[in-house]
């Protein structure tokens, strides 16, 4: 049991495999979102704040770049991972790296959240 | 010493061609886009709190991001984005078990959609189109 668990320390996890694919194709989706908003229905592109603010104005816009928050730091942080998981580290590297990730992943997301919330706030002002 | 054996001092055969196969090119671009891209999200985050401080505070970082060396460094993003997001498809596909046979080809055919994708970023970003 007490290998399993130093073993799952040190290998990549079928299932954090599969979040890490699933948000890297939820990246491409909003990606292409992102390109055809910014290209082709602001020709000109999101040039200021006003601009900005105009465009989250519209409600399918927060939740959008929530999700392409979400995926993007979930997919580069667990990428990252797989990178540290190449080079072979010791488990108790792993035990500094696993944890630390997760900190840096929530506090990433919790502050992204944050930015969009007041954005929303001030385009419905 | 085992040479094959990954290990942090053996990070220096990323940047060495010599005797790679194809796909173990294409593995070793996916992990350096890879960090590019990461360093980038970060630093595009906390370019982003320029939004809370204000239309000002934002509007002057638009300027200093028309220079010339921010655009450069935005279209090395682009490049690694297309290059990361091609390779990563097809290396799903593969991992799934589709397509095996022909991964050698598939990858040269995304690389040179990737290739044109990025001339085409290129000419708009720096045309001015």
């Amino acid at each position: 049991m007490e290998t399993n668990r130093l073993q799952k320390n040190i290998t990549e996890n079928v299932w954090l495999w599969l979040v890490k694919i699933i948000a890297g194709l939820g990246i491409v989706i909003f990606l292409t979102i992102h390109f055809i908003v910014n290209h082709l229905v602001a020709p000109e592109g999101l040039l200021s704040y006003a601009d900005i603010l105009r465009y989250y104005s519209n409600p399918i816009v927060p939740i959008m770049e929530a999700g392409f928050l979400i995926f993007a730091v979930v997919h580069s942080l667990l990428g990252l991972r797989s990178i540290i998981l190449d080079l072979n580290p010791s488990t108790k590297v792993m035990r500094f790296v696993n944890p630390l990730l997760i900190a840096v992943g929530s506090a990433s997301i919790i502050y992204g959240l944050w930015l969009l919330l007041v954005l929303v706030q001030r385009a419905s002002l | 010493m085992n040479i094959n054996k990954p290990s942090p001092s053996h990070l220096w055969r990323w940047f060495d061609p010599r005797d790679k196969s194809i796909g173990t090119i294409a593995f070793i671009i996916n992990r350096l886009s890879a960090i590019g891209l990461t360093i980038y999200l970060f630093l595009h985050l906390a370019v982003l709190s320029k939004l809370v401080a204000g239309s000002q505070a934002y509007d002057d970082f638009l300027i200093l991001a028309k220079s010339p060396a921010i655009k450069i460094g935005e279209m090395f993003v682009i490049a690694g984005g297309i290059i990361h997001g091609l390779n990563g498809i097809r290396i799903t596909i593969n991992s799934l078990g589709f397509l095996l046979k022909i991964q050698n080809g598939l990858l040269v055919g995304l690389m040179i959609i990737a290739l044109a994708a990025i001339v085409y970023f290129a000419i708009r970003m720096f045309s001015g189109a």
